[in-house]
């Protein structure tokens, strides 16, 4: 594996962008700050925000990861906007554009006319923070519910504990759904709960006969308030436990991505062991995620045959996980510095053994699927994601893989365990559920060829570093190759323990907004399907909950009085 | 008119149609667990699933007319009517009048009509795309469906299924080429009429949430799934009744309806089996191209008229 990122070169990491940003906006640049060796954090004006992103973005080869607010009052008397680019073109890295919004004055110039990735990331800002994007085509809510106060924004420092919930101040549904239908369509709903998701999420096609003509979709049904209760109440080690819990699937990814958004924060080197059992178990993740997708893809066809044989070879992934961790997912594995659990000489043993009896399942399993007649006809062609609309939206993972980008976190932008192994981007040209598809399958073997390696060559020593200090108000990203795709955590840690804030970016967050541009065109009995194809995960996206006083007042109640009421349920100090 | 002896095994056959239908479904099912390595239901599970469904409350959308409430009563009730007039235990249709194909086809086609207006009534988008394509699957498949049959009645001279039957049996149709063709385009169509995978368009869990079902519960639900279950084993006692009637009692006495009975439970379990492997083998068909798989049992039917013009 080339390792560009090791500062061997003269020039820094990602020192050329921050040059060119000078040379192309002489004055916008005020402040430039590097967390790691291949991050760097660039303040700009904020009147400059929307051209600085934007250049980066098209013009130096940027994806746009997660855009992140922050409320930064009380050190900075303003409200801090992050947007992460991951600029994968040349001169590899993270780069951070900041702008700081004013309090007394909460609006900005809105990035998305200029980069459509931005959409959801302002939408989201403008819930939680009130800061009001200006000129932002998009103005519904995002993540607040449609029976949410007015003018109450959760994840500002000074709104309501974190228990709470305000009254709900209607009964009606209002959110518009979008359709830039020419002529008349048929609405067909699918949702809230849908029959083959069985997970919450409101599809709205609009159809004429049974073709697609627009679509629209609403999320984030079920708020957990991950973000808020990390803040207000987890230390810091709690809160990898919590990530894990993000997700029932990809749960360990988000693990890593935020221990490795603290770690990154304040300097601290994971010992390489560590690392490698890190990695060999976010490939153990992925085998069981793909796995799953795979057998879904066999469901939503109408092959149960093979969904069925799927899962049965899955349970050995796993029965691998549990060997490996002690549970069925591969949950409570990382600390702060490393990880709590060291893999033993007979784990590694059987382990190999069970990947080699794997590896020959899925060989066989995939050629009968290839082979089953008419699963082709089904997959082939449908749902179709423009690559030049994956490039406006930055979707991540095997979708925007199977649209020809080469995009792989775990290669670009290789971190911990993957520095030791080499690796290659599977890449699929047909931009269609089959081309996902494929390039799923194909990544069920690059994992068990990792772990493989990673098990084989194990660097010896401590699992976990505990030679380090929390230090106020750092803040670094954290980042890993979830089976969906990167996931991104940008974390700032806290004076009392806690985190200042922790922004978690799913990968199925990523991914949502192109979906409206894949169904345009097919028909309603595949719309399940292309749903299906980019793996979503609900319980990923709808992480921020919320809480807060009643009817749009931001009034204050004291702790202690909440506290009170916690325990009388009488008396309510919101009314 | 028909004799006494016929008239009670006409209603024989009703009753043991209605009453195997949902055992024959859940042999189905077992066999897609074997297929599946589940483990799977019992056989009489879907007995279970309609008394369980029987004791439920009725719930009815607000939008839906007097044809959704009509149609759990009306598609079994036709069905039967098709089950009395089939010769199936018997070479001869106990009742001549429904044992005609024109009328059976009819019939099929009356269940069909009611189960699609059912989903238009409703008033759920979903059920109303699984009506419109149940109706044109009807489209799709009874043109092959009707010219295979009336090759086979212009080779036995009759258009009454017992007739065929009795023909073929005896080696009367003279044509043996056009007479197979005929058998393979007809169980190519009885096939689809199953609605099993790759062709169960209209009740397709994954696209349409089970389609005209959707809006069902309770008791009506028990009849409709009842219904499909019935639908699907007298589709497979028309084809054996029609083109394999070997072992059928030629006439109505206890030892030969005895034996008929054997004959056509063994037959029909065969057949079961063989769906199953089928169903279970494959994905479902693109609606948009159903077509050309009708396509083809419309090209070996119109062979099967070619071959009995040539007389081959």
């Amino acid at each position: 594996m080339n390792a560009p990122f090791k500062a061997t070169k003269k020039a820094p990491v990602g020192a050329s962008h921050v040059e060119a940003l000078r040379a192309v906006l002489p004055h916008a640049v005020i402040e430039e700050s590097r967390q790691t060796a291949d991050q760097i954090t660039v303040t700009v004006k904020l009147g400059s925000l929307p051209e600085a992103v934007a250049y980066l973005y098209y013009q130096r080869g940027g994806w746009l990861s997660v855009v992140v607010g922050n409320d930064e009052r009380a050190l900075n008397g303003s409200f801090g906007l992050y947007y992460v680019l991951s600029m994968e073109e040349e001169d590899r890295c993270y780069f951070v554009v900041h702008a700081a919004v004013p309090e007394g004055k909460e609006e900005f110039p809105s990035v998305t006319p200029k980069v459509p990735a931005c959409v959801w990331g302002e939408r989201e800002v403008r819930d939680m923070y009130g800061l009001r994007p200006i000129g932002l085509p998009d103005e519904r809510r995002l993540v607040l519910p449609d029976d949410w106060p007015e003018g109450l924004h959760p994840l500002r420092k000074d709104a309501m504990d974190y228990r709470f919930r305000p009254a709900p101040t209607g009964d009606d549904e209002t959110y518009a759904f979008v359709n830039d239908a020419k002529e008349e369509t048929t609405v067909v709903p699918l949702g809230p709960l849908h029959i083959t998701s069985d997970e919450p999420g409101h599809f709205r096609l609009f159809v004429d006969g049974e073709d697609i003509i627009d679509a629209d979709y609403r999320l984030f049904y079920v708020h957990r308030g991950m973000e808020k209760v990390a803040e207000t109440r987890m230390g810091y080690d709690e809160v990898t436990f919590l990530a894990d819990r993000v997700c029932g699937i990809c749960g360990y990814a988000h693990s890593v991505a935020y221990a490795n958004s603290v770690e990154n924060a304040l300097g601290i080197e994971v010992p390489l062991r560590g690392q490698a059992v890190r990695a060999v178990l976010l490939e153990t993740e992925r085998l069981h995620s793909h796995l799953l997708n795979l057998g879904l893809a066999c469901h939503f066809v109408g092959f149960d045959t093979g969904f069925m044989q799927f899962f049965r070879i899955r349970e050995k992934a796993m029965m691998l996980a549990e060997m490996l961790t002690g549970s069925r997912k591969t949950y409570a594995i990382n600390l702060i510095g490393g990880v709590r659990r060291d893999i033993l000489g007979e784990q590694k043993t059987r382990t190999l053994a069970a990947l080699v009896e794997l590896r020959d399942d899925v060989t066989r399993l995939v050629d009968m699927l290839m082979s089953t007649a008419n699963v082709e006809g089904r997959v082939k062609g449908v749902g179709r994601l423009d690559p030049q609309v994956a490039r406006d939206y930055s979707p991540v993972g095997p979708l925007v893989r199977g649209s020809g980008h080469r995009r792989d976190t775990r290669v670009l932008h290789a971190f911990g365990g993957y520095e030791m192994v080499d690796l290659g981007i599977n890449v699929g040209e047909g931009c269609d559920v089959l081309a996902r598809t494929v390039v799923r399958a194909q990544e069920v073997y690059d994992s068990i060829a990792i772990i493989e390696k990673l098990l084989t060559d194990t660097p010896r020593g401590p699992i976990l570093t505990e030679d380090f200090t929390y230090k106020p108000h750092k803040f670094a990203l954290g980042f890993t190759e979830a089976p969906r795709g990167e996931d991104i955590h940008w974390s700032m840690t806290g004076d009392n323990q806690k985190l200042w804030r922790w922004r978690c970016r799913a990968s199925t967050y990523a991914n949502w907004p192109v979906l409206r541009y894949m169904l345009r065109g097919n028909t309603v009995s595949d719309a399940p399907l292309i749903v299906a194809s980019i793996d979503p995960c609900y319980s990923c996206t709808d992480r921020v909950t919320v809480v807060d006083v009643k009817k749009a007042t931001q009034k204050t109640v004291p702790y202690k009085e909440m506290e009170r009421y916690c325990r009388d349920r009488t008396a309510s100090p919101l009314k | 008119m028909p004799t006494f002896g016929y008239v009670l095994v006409a209603l024989a056959q009703v009753l043991l149609v209605a009453a195997a239908a949902p055992l024959a479904s859940g042999f189905s099912r077992t066999l897609r667990a074997k297929m599946h390595t589940r483990h799977g239901p019992g056989l009489l599970q879907d007995y279970r699933d309609l008394f369980k469904l029987l004791r439920r409350q009725d719930v009815r959308p607000p939008a839906s007319g007097f044809v959704f409430r009509l149609m759990p009563i009306v598609m079994p009730a036709t069905l039967l009517v098709i089950a009395a007039g089939l010769p199936i235990l018997t070479r001869a249709t106990p009742i001549a009048a429904v044992g005609d194909l024109i009328t059976t086809v009819y019939l099929f086609a009356l269940a069909r009509f009611f189960f699609a207006l059912s989903g238009l009534d409703s008033g759920s988008s979903f059920a109303g795309i699984g009506a419109s394509r149940e109706l044109t699957l009807g489209v799709l498949v009874e043109p092959a469906m009707l010219l295979a049959l009336f090759v086979a009645a212009l080779l036995a001279g009759s258009t009454n299924l017992g007739d065929i039957g009795a023909a073929i049996v005896e080696g009367r149709t003279g044509a043996i080429a056009a007479t197979l063709l005929a058998m393979i385009a007809f169980a190519f169509t009885c096939y689809v009429e199953l609605g099993k995978l790759p062709y169960d368009m209209a009740e397709a869990e994954q696209e349409l949430q089970e389609g005209p079902l959707t809006e069902y519960a309770g008791p009506s639900l028990a009849l409709v799934k009842w219904s499909l279950a019935l639908k699907q084993l007298v589709v497979v006692a028309w084809f054996v009744g029609t083109f394999l009637p070997f072992g059928a009692a030629v006439e109505p006495t206890v030892t030969g309806l005895v034996i008929g009975f054997l004959a056509v439970a063994i037959k029909v379990a065969v057949i079961y089996g063989l769906v199953g492997i089928v169903e279970n083998a494959v994905a479902r068909a693109r609606f948009r191209l159903t077509s050309r798989h009708t396509w083809l049992g419309v090209g070996v039917a119109s062979l099967a008229f070619v071959f009995y013009l040539a007389g081959l």
